[in-house]
């Protein structure tokens, strides 16, 4: 479960990015953060992944209490949540199998280990054979789909995608949201963010809209309100 | 940290170093003059010793008795002088050995040779060769022996003031160490903010990768100590750099210092082999600990983990 209990952001010296923001995600949930741009959506990302601290509030990630999180903390709650960002933030001079194994080795992982794993996570987001091109060699999708299998070597709880089809043309959106819909059937809290009318209305789970960094709406099953 | 952890680090340190291969060579460059800066003052330092000790070994006076004084009475000079603190090292000649060192040395003149033998007594007194502990001691031995009861018996004093030579030396090794201290803090201070510049450049080539690490959980440590490996590598490149130019250099002055010194005894290749671990050993930790000083700085600094 991860829990926002009153969350306020302020950017220095007078810039509200959240106020007082609740939000409960419950375990194996999908749940799309919509607004628009700059209504604090990936502020409440950063929070997350103990990327920023709240101003006021706390944050807990699976009865951990993530809000006074110690440096040397923040690698082992990175290794609980995977993140997909827009930009895909892969190494070009990297095969695909290497960018996957990249966040296993600096992890410490061994040899066998990488060789274990990273066909897996390829099989899963359907890039197996595809393993030895490089970035550049592949389509906007499919780069998303090479960032979100290095974001489950980890075997993350939850996999937080930040405007992951930001880049994407219709087909390759269509595509990874249904790869993130598959994941959450497996078992990972999904916390996607988007400003992307389409895909939050076809995905059809709870949707949290936010507003001047307000939480305006939040439904079961939603709609795009904005 | 496991096995592969370290394993990652030296790579990931091995692939910065060669990605900024020029700035690479900047560094060590730097660090191997510093370096060869320190090994001079060494040098410098050992000639200086060794001019010095050669100039204090040649000193001694010389006490030169009167013919009528006798081999008793000398050796009483010597007894009394041999309990001074100051005195290191008493040789007597006596007057018959005076003599025959005379002969052997003007075998060749004919005319002092005949006068002498024309003469019916031996005409030289005997003598004593002091030699006192510390070079400041001397004018205290003769001080000492102006004020004694045997003053009378002696015909002369011979004292060489080898001091101010001594002095000269000195002050003008001490001039050549200041200078080559001030080089070498320079040059120390130079490497320190090129490394500190170097590993921003390698942070900074190295942002998107450090980006995925964070963002993937690698550890603090584990994203740092890439960074501090390298400035260990550029350490140690650069030392054994330094050593290889040392050598050859020393091995070229030999020949030089055995003239200047007019001395086969002196050899400074062999207090380098003898003092390797001392002096190189040494270096190697003090650059390393200085590289790990300075990379900490830039990594506090620049990279934000």
């Amino acid at each position: 479960m991860i829990i926002f209990k009153n969350i306020t952001k302020i950017y220095p010296p007078d810039t509200f990015a959240l106020k007082n923001v609740n939000l409960h995600i419950q375990p194996k949930e999908f749940i799309s953060i919509v607004g628009r741009s700059g209504t604090g959506k990936t502020t409440l990302v950063k929070i997350l992944v103990a990327e920023e601290k709240p101003s006021k509030g706390r944050v807990i990630v699976g009865g951990w209490d993530i809000t006074d999180i110690k440096s040397n903390e923040v690698p082992i709650l990175r290794r609980q949540i995977g993140v997909v960002f827009q930009d895909f933030k892969l190494l070009a001079q990297k095969t695909v199998f290497e960018n996957i194994a990249f966040a296993l080795q600096v992890c410490g992982a061994n040899r066998s280990r990488i060789n274990e794993i990273v066909p897996q996570v390829l099989k899963i987001v359907g890039l197996a054979g595809k393993e030895h091109r490089y970035p550049i060699q592949l389509s906007g999708g499919e780069q998303q789909r090479v960032a979100i299998a290095r974001a489950l070597v980890h075997r993350p709880k939850i996999l937080v995608a930040d405007e992951p089809t930001g880049n994407l043309d219709s087909i390759n959106t269509q595509e990874i949201i249904d790869l993130l819909l598959k994941i959450n059937e497996f078992g990972t809290t999904v916390l996607l963010v988007s400003h992307n009318r389409e895909v939050v209305n076809y995905i059809s789970k709870r949707v949290v809209t936010l507003d001047n960094g307000q939480i305006v709406s939040d439904q079961k099953i939603g709609k795009y309100l904005l | 940290m496991s096995l592969n952890s370290i394993y990652q680090i030296i790579i990931f340190a091995w692939q910065s170093f060669w990605r900024n291969i020029w700035l690479s060579i900047v560094t060590i460059t730097i660090i191997t003059l510093a370096v060869l800066s320190i090994n001079f003052l060494i040098v410098l330092n050992i000639i200086t010793d060794t001019a010095t000790n050669l100039v204090k070994e040649k000193i001694d006076f010389s006490i030169y008795f009167r013919q009528d004084a006798t081999e008793n009475q000398v050796l009483e000079v010597q007894t009394y002088l041999s309990s001074l603190a100051q005195v290191k090292e008493i040789k007597y000649t006596s007057q018959q050995e005076a003599l025959q060192k005379f002969r052997e040395k003007h075998q060749q003149d004919s005319p002092i040779i005949e006068s002498l033998e024309e003469l019916d007594q031996n005409p030289l007194g005997a003598t004593l060769v002091v030699t006192a502990k510390e070079i400041e001691d001397y004018p205290e031995i003769i001080e000492v022996l102006n004020n004694s009861k045997y003053n009378d018996l002696i015909l002369d004093k011979n004292f060489d003031d080898h001091k101010v030579y001594i002095n000269k030396i000195r002050k003008i090794s001490e001039n050549i160490n200041r200078i080559g201290l001030l080089a070498s803090g320079i040059f120390i201070f130079i490497a320190l903010l090129i490394v500190i510049n170097t590993v921003r450049v390698a942070i900074y080539t190295h942002r998107r990768e450090i980006g995925i690490m964070k963002l993937v959980g690698a550890t603090n440590w584990f994203i740092r100590s890439p960074f501090l490996l390298e400035s260990v590598l550029y350490s140690i490149i650069a030392c054994a750099l330094a050593i290889g130019i040392i050598y050859p250099l020393l091995n070229f002055i030999q020949p030089y210092l055995n003239n200047f010194f007019l001395t086969d005894d002196f050899n400074i290749l062999e207090y380098f082999n003898k003092n390797f671990w001392q002096i190189f050993g040494l270096e190697v930790l003090i650059i390393i600990l200085l590289n790990i000083f300075s990379s900490s700085i830039a990594i506090r600094r620049y990279l934000r983990v």
